[in-house]
């Protein structure tokens, strides 16, 4: 059996991997001249690696778990000690751990009522949520408006989405918002380090992954392919590069929803894989780099939460030898649309002055690097697609359903772990899975 | 407020069922997303709004009634 994968970015890979083992011939085409998608690496300091996309993960995440072990890779934990740095209106503060100096009761009402509306949600198939349209009707903005009260709740809610899922309120519905919460394992799952969805990263960096997969498929992966149309007969698909044409028993797309659609599909979709309003998740990350993780000394945790941007939170993403420091700064929700269209003179400028403000001990970092998903061509957008009001309704249902030989992977395409890498390699091994299942007759010879 | 509803509040949030008067809230797998759930809690229920300091503090049902009594004094 012949496959075609497009998009080498960690579900793509994984499928693969799956299929190659089960002795398919696969082809695997890449538009960029990486594999890794949205993970990647960058190398901050001689042999010390930051991650530039995905980052983080935590015990649930078992098909990475199982992934890391087969591939000989290791984990670090994001143990965070000390204090915080807060800048949440009236001057900057340092508290311990990484509570806000918000009022209490406020956010805990905030979270009651997010838990609430996350408990409502069918994880398996949003769509199907009883009162589902009307939940994706609302933006979550608009629910904040409805449902927040004291001013504390209304200042950190569009923190904690940006934060969470990279998310301006107003950009997604409140089913996308609470599918997705539900999807990570919960509020407090997806929110936690210690004991949750960040509490490792992989050591010397998640590119590592797809590399390792990579190097397993040799000369059967191709970079600097963009894939332009896949049409189909009743005998096989062919899937179109600029200079190159592969025919295959069965395609799988593994691209985020939005340069799904930039295919041309011939029998077309019988609906778009991106929804309407579906719009790129807003992430930009910032990576200031150090001789040492200099903050430390002063008893901080690196760890900050400001309510004025570009840097709505920073994190201490040293690696962990410490050879290195290295504060990341995460850029999200409407910020990241307004820091991603600044030069990049003045994306550093901004960067290296508010970290400045929040860590006023800290030398000038030796390096900055600014990693921009919202523009970038070949991701649109991290840490995944945001479906905006009526997006889940409409196209929830052809989410995993193939369209003839052409069968759908990447993390959006997975109802568990959504966004998350967890969610990437559970859809690679589920469309490899779907694709061996197809009996043999009128495969191509 | 007796040490009875705050332990019943501590077994909502936590998701677990065995709860006493000297179960610590942190040792249970609570941090301070859902302690934050408790204050809320006790809000409702009682009137009084206490920071996430007292809950720090005494992070306990017994030593959380005792808070609430004397904040309610």
């Amino acid at each position: 059996m012949r496959v075609i994968v497009v998009g080498a970015g960690l579900s793509g890979l994984t499928a693969a991997a799956d299929l190659a083992a089960a002795g398919a011939d696969v082809t695997v085409l890449e538009a960029r001249d990486r594999v890794g998608g949205r993970t990647r690496g960058i190398e901050v300091a001689p042999g010390s690696w930051a991650d530039a996309g995905a980052a983080y993960l935590g015990d649930r995440h078992t098909a990475l778990h199982a992934m890391l072990d087969r591939l000989g890779l290791k984990t670090t934990s994001t143990t965070m000690l000390g204090a915080s740095r807060f800048s949440l209106g009236g001057g900057t503060r340092t508290r311990d751990g990484r509570f806000p100096p918000l009022n209490a009761v406020a956010l805990g009402e905030l979270f009651d009522e997010l838990d609430a509306v996350t408990a409502r949600v069918r994880p398996d198939a949003p769509w199907l949520t009883p009162g589902a349209a009307d939940l994706d009707a609302l933006t979550a903005a608009e629910w904040a408006e409805r449902t927040l009260r004291h001013p504390d709740a209304r200042l950190f809610f569009p923190l904690f989405l940006g934060e969470m899922m990279a998310a301006d309120p107003a950009a997604v519905s409140v089913l996308h918002m609470a599918f997705y919460l539900r999807s990570g394992g919960g509020l407090n799952y997806l929110n936690a380090f210690e004991g949750g969805a960040q509490q490792d990263r992989v050591d010397g960096g998640a590119h590592q992954l797809c590399e390792a997969l990579a190097a397993g498929l040799g000369d059967r992966l191709r970079l600097r392919s963009p894939v332009q149309a896949i049409h189909q007969d009743s005998d096989a698909a062919v899937v179109h590069t600029d200079d190159a044409a592969y025919r295959g028993d069965a395609v799988v797309v593994a691209v985020p929803p939005l340069l799904a659609d930039a295919i041309e599909y011939r029998p077309g979709l019988p609906a778009p894989r991106a929804g309407r309003r579906t719009r790129p998740g807003c992430a930009v990350k910032v990576h200031l780099v150090y001789a040492a993780p200099l903050w430390r000394d002063a008893g901080l945790s690196g760890w900050s939460v400001s309510a004025r941007g570009p840097l709505l939170s920073t994190v201490d993403d040293s690696p962990a030898d410490g050879a290195v420091g290295v504060l990341t700064g995460f850029v999200t929700g409407a910020e990241a649309l307004r820091f991603a269209a600044l030069d990049p003179a003045a994306q550093r400028a901004e960067a290296v002055d508010q970290v400045a403000a929040l860590f006023p001990d800290l030398p000038a970092p030796i390096g900055v690097h600014v990693t921009d998903w919202v523009s970038a061509p070949y991701s649109r957008g991290c840490y995944a697609a945001l479906s905006g009001p009526g997006d889940w309704v409409r196209n929830g249902p052809h989410l995993t359903a193939a369209h003839h030989r052409v069968h759908w992977a990447g993390t959006e395409t997975s109802t568990e772990f959504f966004g998350l890498m967890e969610g990437a390699i559970r859809a690679g091994h589920r469309v490899a899975n779907q694709i061996l299942s197809v009996p043999a007759v009128g495969r191509t010879r | 407020m007796t040490v009875d509803t705050v332990e019943r509040i501590f077994s909502r949030v936590l998701d677990a069922p065995q709860v006493g008067p000297e179960t610590d809230f942190f040792d249970q797998g609570g941090d301070s997303l859902l302690a934050t759930r408790v204050l809320s809690a006790i809000a409702r229920e009682t009137g009084v709004e206490l920071t996430i300091d007292d809950f720090l503090l005494a992070p306990t049902p017994a030593g959380l009634a005792r808070t609430i009594a004397g904040a309610g004094r």
